[in-house]
């Protein structure tokens, strides 16, 4: 009797003893999994960071190149600007400096002539400078083409006879 | 019975069983975490500097860097001076194994010899130093250059250049984008970029980037993936009173100028007498601040606020603005001045333009000596010395430039019995352009002078303005005094000693100065040494700029102020009026300009010394052009007689240096001449002047 009640309990008691520990396993597991999915975000987050880092890094290099770019162009803009710099270039373009010999003056065709004019136009006075230094063929020739453009063809050919007695 | 008891109850408590098991993993997990807990603990709290100095160690970099110095710009905004980045190449002996070859790849690359970077990788690693440096100051395409050159294509090493020990590191270059323009104004920095002169030198504090520390950490493969920088305020930006275009103007002029009078230094300043701006300040002979060890050291100096010269007779405002502010004198009364001396304590001043009584304006017309010696005797010794002190003499100006002279002012106490009379006219003190010219600006301000400045603002480098200079204005004189001077002034350029300073579409006002040098070996005035000068200001009426030009040493020919500096002020303020707005207040002369009523830029040798000056007067282009023929005939004569004497001397063997082609009468009369007066040149006509040579060397022969 005793023994059957006794198989019977430990039947029971096994039963209950195979149904209690399940619940602790799950719990252990559960939080082992939790511990295990923890490391593995946190080792995620650690490894983008870093790798968020070194983009940032380049990034950050990268202004500061732009940035120091930047004031080389302004450097750059800056010498371009200076007006040595500005007059150098003028020269390679083959812009002259303004001196006595390059200076032409345009001016609306005068209702009278001037009394500048009247006296250029006096040939006889000048006639010593043009005894002085004979007028050359090869420093007319650019004077001729000038010509067309004045209105005052008369006074400019006596001006140039002026300039070329000077030189 | 018991034992089998027992049993039956373990057995009958299972639950229990597997409770304590349980709890003892949880405890076993307890203690590990404890243990684990308490570990930790330890290490942060106890270890934890030690630990992070070891990691820190392993994986972090410290970098020190300067932040990039100020810039300094000019009133519109361009950049005078301004730094950028550029990078230093170095090596850690420590790391290199071949020295040697090293050394042979860092010289092929850098294109110089191998020896010197031999000798100092040697030493480096011989006496355990990190740091040998073997090129600095490269900028980038140059780095990038080098890079290329030295990489080692089998070596791990993230940073650049890929060269085992080699290693770059950032530093700052300062740049001149303008180079001559406004160098002594600017000044420059050394290697160190500390500011040795100018600007960079006196605002040194402001302009000064602090050192910033910055913490990379690096990952195995020397990426860097986090970085720390420390912060520091950024250094501040000047800004300029000058204005670049108007400081190349007036640099060309004086350098035209001082050129074609072969002065040995020249000075400018032109100043807005209404606010105190300077809105130039030139010397020549200037340098390029870019490559400063190249250039002589006299040339770094800024002449305008540092020298000290005798002003002769630009100083006679002061006589004659006390005396017109104390109502001694009016401009239009007469005065007697027709002995033609004065003689004061022993000390007899000769004026070759005392012949005839004259009124004030007259007397400062002609540059009349007697009559600036009458105004200030009649001032008295302290009232003339509170005078020039309110003028500014004997005191430094304050401008924000560094190494401003004060001047030489005695006081009264130390004057000798002529002094007075000496210094009415200009002599006996010492002077600079900084403070003559804002004396005149005071008269051109209606008697209120302003304190000369230079610095327009200092600022944030954001934009935002963190100083900006208040005006000083101090009266001097009354605005009647100071209009009444004005007056006299004009006359100087309507009928005196300046016609050269007379302007095209506008009215213009000044005086001429010029004086011996003096001369400390010989304790006495050297009469073969001038200064040369010219301050003026236009509109006459209501003048917008004070320009002052001063020429040391002429020796060209003419040297009087009115020959020398007055057509380069004239050049300068034509320049500059339109440019600021200023609205003629003159006629326009309408010049025919044909080739002949130009001057070449520079004159030829000959011309310098024996074309005759002519005179700036209201001529119609009609005389002009008569006048511009027979100076042709003349000049073919000229140098005829040149050629001639030439060839004489070289027959007779006199060949004589470039100073000493002046006429001898020339040079003779000058040494007779006393000390006082101020010398005018005479014109005389080139042919006279090249007979008497011509003279001179036949008696010789």
């Amino acid at each position: 009797m005793s023994k059957r009640k006794q198989f019977g309990k430990s039947k029971s008691q096994s039963a209950r003893r195979d149904s209690i520990p399940w619940k602790y396993y799950f719990l252990t597991v559960a939080c082992g999994l939790m511990l295990v999915v923890g490391f593995f975000f946190a080792a995620r987050s650690h490894f983008s960071s870093i790798d968020f880092g070194i983009k940032n890094s380049r990034l950050r290099k990268q202004i500061e190149e732009l940035e120091s770019d930047k004031r080389r162009l302004i450097l750059s803009k800056e010498i371009a600007l200076s007006p040595a710099e500005i007059k150098r270039a003028a020269k390679k373009i083959g812009l002259t400096e303004m001196t006595a010999s390059n200076i032409e003056v345009y001016r609306p065709a005068p209702k009278e002539k001037s009394k500048t004019a009247k006296l250029i136009a006096e040939k006889p006075k000048l006639e010593f400078l043009e005894k002085a230094a004979p007028v050359k063929k090869e420093d007319k020739k650019p004077e001729v083409k000038t010509e067309k453009k004045l209105p005052e063809t008369k006074e400019k050919s006596d001006k140039t006879k002026v300039q070329i007695a000077r030189k | 019975m018991t034992k089998r008891s027992k049993k039956n109850t373990k057995q009958k408590n299972p639950t229990q069983t597997a409770f304590t098991r349980f709890m003892l993993i949880v405890a076993f997990f307890i203690l590990w975490i404890g243990a684990i807990g308490v570990r930790l603990v330890h290490l942060q709290v106890n270890q934890s500097e030690w630990l992070r100095g070891q990691a820190q160690d392993q994986r972090r970099d410290l970098l020190k860097s300067r932040i990039l110095r100020g810039t300094i710009y000019d009133r519109a905004e361009r950049t005078l001076a301004m730094s950028v980045k550029v990078k230093s190449l170095y090596a850690d002996p420590r790391e290199i194994e071949d020295i040697e070859g090293t050394a042979q790849a860092v010289a092929a690359a850098l294109k110089i010899k191998p020896d010197q970077i031999l000798k100092d990788l040697r030493e480096g690693k011989e006496t355990n130093k990190r740091f040998v440096w073997l090129a600095q100051k490269r900028d980038e395409e140059a780095a990038q250059q080098l890079n290329k050159t030295l990489e080692t294509y089998d070596l791990k090493k993230f940073d650049l250049p890929k060269f085992k020990g080699l290693h770059w590191r950032e530093d700052q270059k300062r740049s001149y984008p303008y180079k001559n323009l406004a160098a002594q104004i600017v000044g420059f920095s050394n290697a160190d970029d500390i500011g040795l002169a100018g600007i960079e030198q006196s605002q040194e504090e402001i302009l000064r980037g602090a050192v910033v520390k910055k913490w990379q950490d690096r990952d195995r493969l020397g990426r860097v993936y986090e970085e720390q920088e420390g912060t520091r305020e950024p250094p501040k930006d000047v800004v300029l009173t000058i204005s670049h275009s108007i400081q190349y103007k007036v640099e060309q002029a004086l350098e035209k100028g001082a050129k074609a009078s072969n002065a040995k230094s020249g000075m400018a300043i032109v100043l807005n007498p209404k606010n105190g701006e300077i809105l130039a300040m030139a010397n020549y002979p200037s340098f390029d601040p870019n490559r400063y060890t190249e250039f002589p050291t006299e040339n770094y100096q800024n002449k305008a606020i540092q020298a000290i010269y005798s002003p002769g007779s630009v100083f006679k405002i002061v006589a004659y603005g006390a005396a017109l502010d104390s109502n001694l004198i009016h401009a239009d009364e007469m005065i007697n001045l027709s002995q033609g001396f004065i003689e004061v304590a022993g000390h007899r001043f000769n004026d070759p333009h005392a012949t005839k009584p004259m009124s004030y304006v007259e007397a400062l017309a002609v540059s009349s000596n007697v009559a600036a010696i009458k105004t200030g005797m009649s001032l008295g010794k302290e009232n003339f010395y509170l005078y020039a002190q309110k003028f500014g003499f004997g005191q430094p100006t304050g401008i924000d430039l560094p190494a401003e002279a004060r001047g030489l002012f005695r006081s009264p106490e130390m004057w000798n019995g002529d002094s007075l009379a000496s210094m009415s006219i200009g002599y006996e003190v010492g002077v600079t352009a900084l403070q003559m010219v804002s004396a005149y600006g005071a008269i051109a301000n209606n008697g209120v002078k302003v304190k000369p400045h230079i610095i327009k603002e200092i600022r944030h480098s954001g934009g935002k303005p963190a100083v900006v200079p208040e005006l000083v204005k101090t009266p001097i004189v009354s605005p009647e005094a100071a209009r009444g001077l004005r007056k006299m002034l004009r006359e100087v350029v309507v009928k005196g000693t300046a016609k050269r300073a007379q302007l095209n579409g506008y009215t213009s006002s000044g005086k001429t100065g010029t004086a011996w040098k003096y001369n400390a070996k010989l304790k006495r005035v050297d009469a073969g040494k001038y200064v040369s000068s010219f301050i003026g200001m236009a509109p006459a009426e209501n003048p917008a700029v004070v320009i002052l030009v001063v020429m040391d040493e002429p020796t060209g020919g003419a040297r009087d102020g009115g020959q020398v500096s007055a057509p380069v002020f004239r050049e300068i303020a034509e320049q500059i009026l339109p440019e600021m707005n200023v609205a003629p207040d003159a006629g326009f002369v309408q010049e025919n300009l044909i080739a002949e009523n130009i001057p070449s830029e520079i004159p030829s040798e000959i011309e310098k010394i024996e074309s005759p000056m002519t005179e700036e007067s209201d001529e119609q282009p009609d005389d002009l052009l008569k006048k511009e023929s027979k100076r042709l005939i003349e000049k073919r004569v000229v140098s005829e007689n040149v050629k001639e004497i030439k060839r004489v001397e070289k027959e007779v063997g006199l060949e004589t240096k470039k100073e000493n082609k002046l006429p001898v009468e020339d040079k003779k009369s000058v040494k007779n001449k006393p000390a006082i007066v101020i010398p005018e040149t005479k014109n005389k006509s080139s042919t006279e002047k090249n007979k008497l040579s011509a003279e001179k060397v036949k008696k010789k022969t």
